[in-house]
């Protein structure tokens, strides 16, 4: 028994049978579901794998505490500034008080006392840091004759106005804590050129580290709810014009994509049904088929999703776009299967023998056309992208069984009394453009070659070009508020580029203390040649065991306590007050204690202030493991080319330090050649696959030469598209190249193999010119509905793939159909038959 | 040099002849002082100074000369045992020691804490402003008027505690006190003062050669 006889058996006798299996299939997929799903929300796993730049992103992503900081932005109108000034304060006190909160900068800490004593409280373990031979100058000012000069020269300065030696003794009273924190200070450089403030004073920026668990999404959905409630109060005691109150940071992102994948999920499947549904009933004008169809293909999504969790364990958040995809490729075997079913029906068929009519006559296209689509999205698994790999995997299995189920379950819910439809006003209508290009291909022919290649002069030209955008902010989702207050910051504080991340992770604390001398000696080199604008590294928070020990010998030749009773004596005679010196004391008995070769060295880490500022500055070079750190180069001009990434491959290193370069811009930049591998390599692959594929199924040159030009007309025309209308080239609708060629050279097949084939036109090319307009609208509607999502990578992917597979059809009906007609003339005859010229 | 025991008898001397000014009588006051100021923007006087700080026992006492055009220049010369020359074009400020052959130069305007010291002289000589950023009450004393600043923006916040002014007539500084956040004072007399129109030169400095100039601040 042949298979579409079997199966045509099963549909009609068996069908309490088929329902039970059906069902069982739900079951299981369904349990697989719901104790097996989980959702990768990480965007930066949407980055092709093997590259150093984005292991570095997520290192950084994963490791440093950074990723749990908050920005929060008061702005307000230019006539409050001032108001604005009061009520920041207050502000940052409220910040404080929140429960999710465990640390607020408002302001650089230098500019508060207790910013200042924090700094004070680490300065020996800094100071004993030094290099020894700075070491030793430092505490050279210790020696009597220094302490006097010293006082005496700040006294008469201080007689003269000069406003430096209030702030001078303020912060180091001693002449040794400025010293301690000069490498720190100059390491540190780039922080100070961000101010909290903006210049015209409208906008002030508070950095909270939260307290939350993890940065899973649901962590951060419970977060930025309490954070959104306290938005919502935090203006009270506010008595100016409008204020807004601005959040942005990691947590607030993964929030609101987590949250639309939700909304992703529902827009783009209910409007890919809805339009998809639409489609189909203007074509059949029938209910319950309809609903079989949603049926088979939700059905299809199950089992995708299914084997899909049970393959990869963990879905990327990019994957929940296959169900929409799915759902208007899907459609395109309901529709052929249908058709031909209905139109075997017309032809006076039983209900059992249309079954098997139509699996019989369409049961190979359906073949190929799966196949040619399921290798177009296969062939995403070779982007290296975890998340687009998924799509790719997904939508090959969903396809298949879409393809298996059409051509079974779909008749499950088609009546075997249901009367054929008589009148058919698409057909008719069809049929008279078909038999009219036919008759005289000529006009039509001219028209779309005309307009086809002006197209593809545009899209192949390089004017206008087509922009490819490598900045961060293409992958940013839309409409976000966290992206808002990121643009609104950015426009009013001084801007400068992303900096170039170095992330070095050592074995032990010398090794780091080694190896990131190394590296701000070699970035020091490079700054000074102009290949640098600035740099800031851990280096001098990177403590050397070696060089303390040094340096704690050198201190034990100090007499610290002729230090003592020389600075009490000549604070006498200057006229100081001893209660201004009291951190001079201090330091000075930290200084004995420490020059005590039993105790233990200072470790600024365990001294630092838990509520300190300078936490903020401290989290941004280390991890939580302190032997992970990174340091920051920023370049004279941001890095945009691959060329400059290269280049910085090249100059930023050093000999025998390991380091990741990083950073989304490095990275974007890092991507450049794997995007346009995927773009010009993988779908030259597509397109000679599917140019052999063609030219087996064919065996003409002509009709090859055809289908061939068609596919080029089709991306012509879908690249003159994309820029007439603004819509830029990024990092991953580049994939949508593949998938265009992919599905819009089955169209071709169906049309073709008919011609090739075909005794009677009307009936035939009619016949398949209807069901493949229909699949070709219903696919632009599923990938278009994509364009609703607020997932930037899958809209620009939805919206890309929706114009290529429309100009595909375009094409197709209004050049192939023609082309061949005139290239292989066939005699249109009203009774239905045809022959060849 | 006069003693503090003369500031104390000139302030009790005034005192007894107060008379409180109304808000309006206030703000009709700052407009007449923006009129004379329009019309004769430069200041020259003597003055002498005593600054009471937290880091030293005892009061520092100096006296010189100042120059000053609205809104932001100016010159300031201090003799005596610890000379110093501060010199502000609007942009930058020099401070000079010819003892020490040494100069400091800081940026203004970029939320530097010598900004004190521009605001200081603004709010004494040209009293730009000051009802925006000061709650202002006054009484009318002798010829002139004392007017008490109490500050109401968070920036002069952070730079006073409070600032006494005394007008004479012709609506000049004669005496003022400015108590800082931290407790420090500075008392200061005028004496001289002239509306003489003031060469441009006044307000540039070069630091002369040999001289060692640091930036303290370096931002």
């Amino acid at each position: 028994m042949r298979m579409s006889d079997l199966i045509a058996r099963l549909m009609s006798e068996r069908r309490a049978l088929v329902w039970l299996g059906v069902a069982a299939l739900a079951i299981i997929c369904i349990a697989i579901l719901v104790t097996r799903i989980e959702i990768d929300s990480d965007v930066i796993n949407m980055l092709p794998k093997g590259f150093r730049s984005v292991d570095g992103l997520k290192i950084f992503d994963r490791d440093f505490e950074q990723t749990r900081e908050l920005t929060f932005a008061l702005r307000c109108q230019p006539q409050d500034v001032d108001k604005l000034e009061e009520f920041a304060p207050q502000f940052a006190d409220n910040l404080r008080k929140q429960p999710w909160c465990e640390r607020v900068l408002a302001g650089s800490p230098m500019e508060t006392p207790e910013g200042i004593r924090d700094l004070q409280t680490i300065a020996v373990p800094l100071l004993l840091n030094l290099e020894p031979a700075a070491f030793d100058q430092a505490i050279s000012i210790l020696q009597p004759d220094k302490i006097r000069e010293r006082l005496h020269r700040m006294r008469l300065e201080i007689e003269a106005g000069s406003p430096r030696p209030q702030f001078e003794l303020g912060f180091d009273p001693l002449g040794v804590i400025s010293p301690a924190f000069k490498p720190f200070a100059a390491a540190s450089a780039i922080e100070q050129e961000q101010p909290l403030t903006s210049p015209d004073r409208t906008m002030r920026l508070f950095l909270v580290v939260t307290n939350q668990p993890s940065l899973s999404a649901f962590d951060c959905q419970r977060l930025m709810r309490q954070v959104n409630a306290f938005r919502a109060e935090a203006v009270q005691g506010w008595g100016g014009g409008h204020l807004d109150v601005l959040v942005t940071g990691r947590s607030a992102y993964v929030s609101e994509i987590s949250l639309s994948m939700r909304y992703d999920i529902v827009a783009t499947l209910g409007s890919s049904v809805v339009l998809v549904g639409l489609v189909f009933f203007i074509g059949f004008r029938r209910w319950i088929p309809l609903f079989g169809m949603g049926f088979a293909l939700l059905l299809s999504c199950l089992v995708a999703l299914a084997v899909g969790l049970l393959v990869f364990g963990r879905l990327s958040m990019l994957a929940i776009g296959f169900c929409a995809i799915l759902v208007g490729l899907g459609v395109d075997f309901a529709i052929l299967i249908f058709g031909r079913y209905q139109q075997a029906r017309i032809d006076g068929e039983e209900y059992q023998h249309s079954i098997a009519t139509s699996v019989a006559k369409l049961g190979r296209a359906v073949f190929f056309g799966a196949l040619t689509t399921a290798v177009g999205f296969l062939a995403l698994a070779l982007s290296g992208s975890m998340g687009f790999s998924q799509l790719g995997v997904l939508i090959a299995i969903g396809i298949f069984f879409a393809g298996l189920f059409m051509c079974t379950i779909l008749f499950l819910f088609i009546r075997p009394e249901q009367p054929p439809q008589q009148h058919d006003w698409v057909f008719d209508i069809v049929k008279k453009y078909v038999r009219w290009s036919v008759k005289r291909p000529g006009p039509m022919l001219t028209f779309s070659v005309v307009l086809f290649v002006a197209l593809s002069a545009v899209g192949f030209s390089p004017v206008p070009p087509l922009r490819f955008e490598a900045s961060v902010r293409s992958l940013e989702p839309r409409n976000s508020r966290a992206s808002q207050a990121l643009q609104a910051i950015m426009a009013k504080m001084p801007t400068r580029w992303e900096p170039v991340l170095a992330i070095v992770r050592a074995r032990d604390a010398q090794e780091l203390h080694d190896d990131w001398q190394k590296i701000s000696a070699h970035w020091s080199e490079l700054q000074k040649a102009g290949k640098l604008k600035g740099f800031s590294t851990p280096a001098a928070l990177c403590l050397s065991p070696n060089w303390m020990e040094e340096n704690r010998q050198s201190l034990g030749k100090v007499d610290l306590q002729t230090a003592r009773q020389t600075l009490e004596q000549t604070l006498d005679t200057e006229g100081f007050t001893r209660d201004a010196f009291s951190v001079a004391f201090r330091l000075l008995d930290d200084l004995q204690a420490v020059a005590n070769p039993a105790a233990p060295l200072p470790d600024w880490r365990k001294q630092l202030p838990k509520g300190a500022g300078w936490w903020f500055l401290v989290d941004r070079y280390f991890a939580k493991d302190p032997l992970l750190t990174t340091g920051f180069a920023t370049t004279t001009a941001p890095v945009t080319t691959h060329e400059q990434s290269e280049e910085l491959g090249r100059e930023l290193p050093v000999t025998g330090v390991p380091m990741i370069l990083s950073g989304w811009s490095y990275a974007l930049a890092d991507l450049q050649p794997w995007s346009h591998r995927q773009l010009l390599i993988i779908s030259a692959l597509m397109a000679i696959f599917d140019v052999s594929l063609l030219a087996v199924l064919y065996r003409d040159f002509r009709l090859w030469l055809i289908q061939v030009i068609t596919l080029g007309f089709g991306i012509g025309a879908m690249i003159a598209t994309m820029k007439l209308f603004g819509i830029h080239l990024n990092l991953l609708n580049v994939l949508s190249f593949r998938l265009v060629l992919a599905i819009g050279v089955d169209y071709g097949i169906y049309v073709v193999l008919v011609w090739q084939k075909t005794r009677e036109l009307e009936h035939d090319v009619a016949g398949v010119i209807k069901p493949v307009i229909l699949a070709g609208l219903t696919a632009v509607a599923g990938f278009g509905s994509l364009g609703w999502a607020h997932n930037p990578s899958l809209s620009g992917l939805g919206i890309a793939c929706a114009i290529g597979i429309f100009w595909s059809l375009v094409a197709t009906i209004f050049f192939t159909l023609p082309a061949m007609a005139a290239a292989k003339p066939k005699i249109w005859n009203e009774s239905g038959s045809s022959q060849a010229i | 040099m006069r003693s503090p025991f003369l500031f104390v008898l000139m302030v009790l001397a005034s005192l007894a002849q107060a008379q409180s000014l109304s808000q309006a009588d206030v703000k009709n006051l700052l407009a007449q002082i923006r009129e004379r100021r329009a019309s004769a923007p430069n200041v020259r006087a003597d003055f002498q100074e005593q600054k009471t700080i937290h880091l030293l026992n005892k009061p520092i006492v100096s006296s010189g000369k100042l120059w000053f055009r609205a809104p932001n220049k100016f010159r300031r010369e201090v003799g005596g045992n610890s000379p110093s020359l501060t010199v502000s074009n609007g942009r930058d400020l020099w401070i000079y020691y010819p003892n020490f052959k040494s100069a400091e130069h800081y940026s203004l305007g970029k939320r530097s804490p010598v900004d004190a010291i521009i605001a200081a002289i603004n709010t004494a000589l040209n009293l730009e402003n000051v009802e925006n950023t000061f709650q202002i009450s006054g009484t009318k004393a002798g010829g002139g008027y004392e007017l008490h600043l109490l500050p109401r923006s968070p920036s002069m916040k952070r730079m006073f505690q409070r600032f006494d002014l005394r007008l004479n007539s012709d609506f000049v500084a004669e005496r003022t006190e400015m108590v800082q956040p931290d407790g420090d004072q500075i008392l200061t007399i005028y004496s001289n003062q002239s509306r003489a129109p003031i060469p441009e030169s006044t307000f540039e400095f070069t630091p002369p050669a040999g001289t060692e100039v640091t930036s303290p601040l370096g931002r």
